[in-house]
């Protein structure tokens, strides 16, 4: 029996031995909980929301956006001023002198050619190559390479087609460094939003000496062989306000304070630490035990009880919080005026996205019968027969403001949103009357695709018996896998599906540039040549004024004759953090986070200034108020 | 001994090929493009295309044998054989590993060698602490129910045997969570590291393996307490813990010893639900993450290690049970 006690004996030492060696370190200054770990910090390849949370913190673009001004204004970063010529081509950016690396070394304009010639490079594999398209010749050195890589051919030097590629950006694309401190970017057309873009942390840079280690050009194919490895801790070199001390896999991260970091004095917290929680239920435990100070994506199934709480406690101080209100005072500011309660924890705001239906627009569908949504009557009867009220607020229960359009209602400054189709069973009728068929007699059974996971199918459920009831067809549900789902999108083998879009810069385009013909978003092969004119027409359009009105053109073709996409509600975030001690996260609508603006209120650190978006002038808050943000006091904040 | 030792080791590499084999099959067989984004934002097809060569998807004949090579150490041997792994450092990529699993095609900046590095030691940690509570808990409740069958005690042991077996450890998991981090403010949430982080799930996930245990136990603690030799024992006088432990338990610890080979490879290759609900970095979360992205050089990875321990384990098991009972040949 003895012998049998000796393995478990070696078993239990070694378990202790493991426990004991494993230290955690000290609790950061600042803690928060991302969606998910990061899938890759390397700028030019991001294009997940954890992702750009934290590389905002590594990186810094020439220029950032402010997230608590009202028009998210673009402000100097690595450059310290710029030049625009006459036509809205050529932008010279001027490097500050005091633009560090995080291991001291300057940052260089050069910096930034390798890094965006990095993102145009089909090896790379960047989700947001389009937008470097918009500088001049890099649509023409994208195709060049590609068809050079395809013409390699075994005993082919792939050194010399790396300099020859290397020659070919000198020669034909317009980004140029002047010289160390001078950047020089001519597009390929006017691009007004093009600041907007340098902010995007895609177009922030990496640092070339580290960088080049890892991509070599492959001897067999040509290509760069393009490693992973040098974004880890301990490797990485970045030029954002902090850098990466921890990374291990799922499990967490650690960053500190970037001491070259040129504008460090305005950082408000020396560390922050990263968790990774996955399970919804697991967040909120973390965040109500302390574990947490900010947890950026609720989703436990009894989020709607959290939110339904905190308007509870309005409605106890509704004579205060109403006076409150009607200053115009960011939502944030509102509760930290309002008396302490663990109820007001949860915050939703509206997010630089939307949640819509997609229609399968081609002529036949994928089984090759008649697809009776290829006619516009019979996709504004559905859309006029959804009751999206109902799904907003009975379904997903966040507060999330129900809409008729693509394009949020005011996220983007100088835009005015079309109204859009309204909900109106009668006039849905007529129109699939008219499509020919009249109470939805001789209307094949609809198949609405579904992913699963994530609340899809009850919102479905919702609309598909709104469709019954009022336009008296069939519907019924396909829920698959997400693989799965997005296959079936690519191929267009569905009728309506669901669907939902997030704008990464602050002009329409970001929406509407998702249904021209052709473009690889457009799931729903919607492709009508008046609305890609109006697009062609606002790229060429140098009046700004003038620019926008010909987007509101297009939206409106969209969201009132031809929805192609049922608009269905406007995407809340929905956060946790106590307002009385996290300053420095905002409700700008357009939902981004800059978190080296963090300053934790009371720790005797930084400002300890708590921010918020200035006050909207009355008048102005009275406009802003949504139809859902009148019926559900605070349903926005 | 030394002989079973050799022949399992020679057998490993020809089983881990068949698994190999089987699971790319089927991996590959999962519907959709690994490389395309599930939701949002598409890369332009040809840039798809470009990463599809590059990791040799576009060919099933040309990835299985590619990653053979590699995985295998072949193509480790081959560039040190050629000298292409040695370059000066100034601008040496990043070293290759001896048996490269290949990246991780969700996780862009990890490789599959660093994911499992990362999580392997943490899941065996946990499920070797799992194991071990396991142990002393399902052995003393077996021999408890079998020293008075049928009684309070025993009845009392088989509920919660049954209910060890039955609830699934998610309810288990977040009912623990919710009774002492959060209601009590003993024990800690979303943080991994210190000893006392690794209660909570270890008693989580040991719950089935001590239910099953304890059952093993008590079977065959009943059958040997009513055997010939045990009632010779008591006849000579030889008092009773003497009896159930030398000679009762002794015996009727085989089979739990014979399940303890797959039931700790298991249990230290981790568990989904209970790294999901205590936040625990393991590798369980792997094996249904990477088959919903179709990772598939993830999903190869996972099980091969899962593969390579449950052989592992198994023959550990072999020699300890001919250790423990020398008329087993």
């Amino acid at each position: 029996m003895l012998r049998l006690a000796v393995p478990v004996l070696v078993l239990a030492l070694a378990l202790a031995g493991a426990v004991l060696s494993d230290h955690p370190r000290p609790p950061a200054d600042f803690t928060f909980i991302n969606r998910a770990d990061p899938n890759t910090l390397d700028p030019q390849k991001m294009s997940w929301m954890q992702d750009f949370r934290v590389a905002r913190l590594l990186y810094e673009g020439l220029v950032r956006n402010d997230p608590f001004s009202r028009d998210f204004a673009v402000e100097p970063a690595a450059a310290e001023r710029w030049e625009v010529s006459e036509d809205g081509r050529v932008y010279t950016f001027h490097i500050r002198a005091d633009a560090k690396w995080s291991n001291g070394e300057p940052v260089r304009a050069s910096d930034f050619v390798y890094s965006w010639r990095r993102a145009m490079l089909p090896e790379t594999g960047s989700d947001y190559i389009k937008l470097f398209m918009l500088i001049k010749g890099a649509e023409e050195f994208y195709r060049w390479r590609v068809d050079r890589l395809a013409a390699f051919k075994k005993g082919d030097d792939a050194a010399v087609l790396w300099s020859r590629t290397l020659e070919k950006f000198d020669e034909i694309v317009g980004l140029r460094a002047l010289d160390e401190r001078t950047l020089r970017v001519e597009l390929a057309r006017p691009v007004p939003y093009f600041l907007d873009l340098c902010a995007m942390v895609v177009f922030a840079p990496v640092y070339p000496p580290l960088v080049s280690r890892y991509e070599q050009p492959d001897p067999e194919t040509g290509r760069l062989d393009v490693r992973s490895g040098w974004t880890k801790a301990g490797v990485l070199v970045g030029n954002g306000p902090f850098k990466l001390v921890t990374w291990r896999f799922r499990r967490d991260m650690r960053l500190e304070r970037n001491e070259h970091y040129w504008d460090r004095a305005s950082l408000n917290v020396d560390s922050i630490a990263v968790p990774s929680v996955e399970d919804p239920g697991a967040q909120v435990i973390a965040f109500t035990t302390g574990a947490a100070d900010w947890v950026c994506d609720v989703t436990p199934s009894y989020r709607g009880d959290l939110v339904e709480a905190k308007l509870a406690y309005y409605r106890e101080h509704a004579a205060e919080y109403e006076r409150l209100r009607a200053t115009g005072l960011d939502p944030i500011e509102i509760d930290r005026r309002l008396p302490p309660d663990p109820r007001k924890n949860i915050h939703t705001f509206p997010a630089f996205g939307t949640y819509f239906f997609n229609f399968n627009c081609k002529p036949r569908l994928a089984d090759g019968r008649e697809n009776p949504f290829a006619d516009p009557r019979v996709r504004r009867a559905f859309a006029l027969s959804l009751d999206k009220a109902r799904i907003a607020s009975g379904v997903r229960r966040i507060g999330e403001p129900p809409t008729s359009t693509l394009i949020p209602p005011g996220s983007i400054p100088g835009y005015r949103s079309p109204r859009g189709l309204g909900y109106d069973p009668e006039r849905a009728r007529r129109e699939l009357a008219e499509a020919g068929y009249p109470e939805g007699r001789g209307f094949p059974t609809v198949e609405v695709l579904i992913s699963r996971d994530g609340g899809h199918d009850v919102i479905a459920q919702a609309a598909a018996h709104d469709w019954r009831t009022h336009l008296g067809v069939r519907v019924v549900l396909a829920q698959k896998d997400t693989k799965i789902f997005r296959n079936d999108l690519k191929n267009h083998n569905y009728m309506i599906s669901r669907a939902g879009w997030f704008g990464d810069y602050g002009d329409p385009t970001t929406f509407l540039g998702i249904n021209r013909t052709g473009d690889g978003n457009n799931d729903r092969a919607y492709s009508n040549p008046v609305y890609d004119s109006l697009l062609d027409r606002a790229e060429d359009e140098t009046d700004p004024e003038a620019r926008m009105r010909l987007l509101e053109e297009a939206e409106r073709i969209l969201v009132e004759e031809d929805l192609p996409l049922i608009p269905v509600f406007v995407y809340s975030n929905v956060y946790l953090f106590d307002p009385h001690k996290v300053s420095g996260i905002t409700s700008h609508p357009r939902a981004e986070q800059h978190l080296y603006r963090v300053d934790m209120l009371g720790d005797g650190k930084g400002a300890e200034r708590p921010l918020a978006l200035p006050p909207l002038a009355p008048d102005a808050a009275q406009r802003d108020e949504s139809p859902a943000a009148a019926d559900e006091p605070g349903g926005r904040g | 001994m030394i002989g079973l030792i050799v022949r399992r080791l020679l057998q490993l590499p020809l089983i881990l090929a068949v698994v190999y084999t089987i699971t790319l099959a089927l991996a590959w067989a999962i519907p959709g493009n690994p490389l395309e984004n599930p939701e949002g934002r598409q890369p332009p097809p040809e840039v798809v295309e470009a990463m599809k060569r590059q990791y040799n998807l576009d060919d099933f004949w040309t990835f299985y044998f590619s990653y053979l090579r590699s995985a295998s150490g072949l193509r480790y041997a081959q560039e040190t054989w050629r000298g292409g792994a040695v370059e000066d450092d100034e601008t040496a990529p990043p070293p290759r590993y001896v048996f490269d699993l290949g990246p991780s095609l969700h996780q862009e900046d990890w490789r599959v060698n660093e994911i499992i590095a990362g999580a392997l030691p943490v899941s065996v940690t946990l499920g070797g602490a799992a194991i071990l509570i396991a142990l002393v808990v399902g052995v003393g409740a077996g021999i408890i129910g079998a020293v008075k069958p049928n009684s309070a005690a025993d009845l009392a042991t088989l509920t919660i045997a049954l209910v060890g077996i039955s609830l699934p450890n998610f309810v288990i998991g977040t009912l623990l969570l919710l009774a002492f981090p959060v209601a009590l403010g003993i024990g800690s949430v979303a943080s991994w590291g210190r000893p006392q982080d690794a209660i909570l799930p270890a008693i989580t996930l040991s719950l089935p393996f001590a239910a099953y245990i304890a059952r093993l136990t008590r079977m065959g603690m009943i059958e040997h307490l009513s055997a010939d030799f045990v009632r010779t024992a008591r006849a000579k006088g030889i008092s009773e813990a003497r009896v159930l432990l030398r000679h009762a338990l002794k015996n009727a610890f085989l089979p739990v010893l014979s399940y303890l080979g797959p039931a700790t490879a298991m249990a230290m290759t981790g568990s989904f639900v209970v790294e999901k609900v205590f936040t625990v970095p393991g590798l369980g979360q792997h094996f249904v993450t990477a088959v919903l992205s179709k990772d598939l050089f993830l999903i190869i990875g996972v099980v091969l290690i899962f593969a390579t321990m449950l052989i592992l384990f198994n023959l550990a098991v072999d020699v300890l049970y001919r250790w423990a009972d020398p008329r087993i040949e």
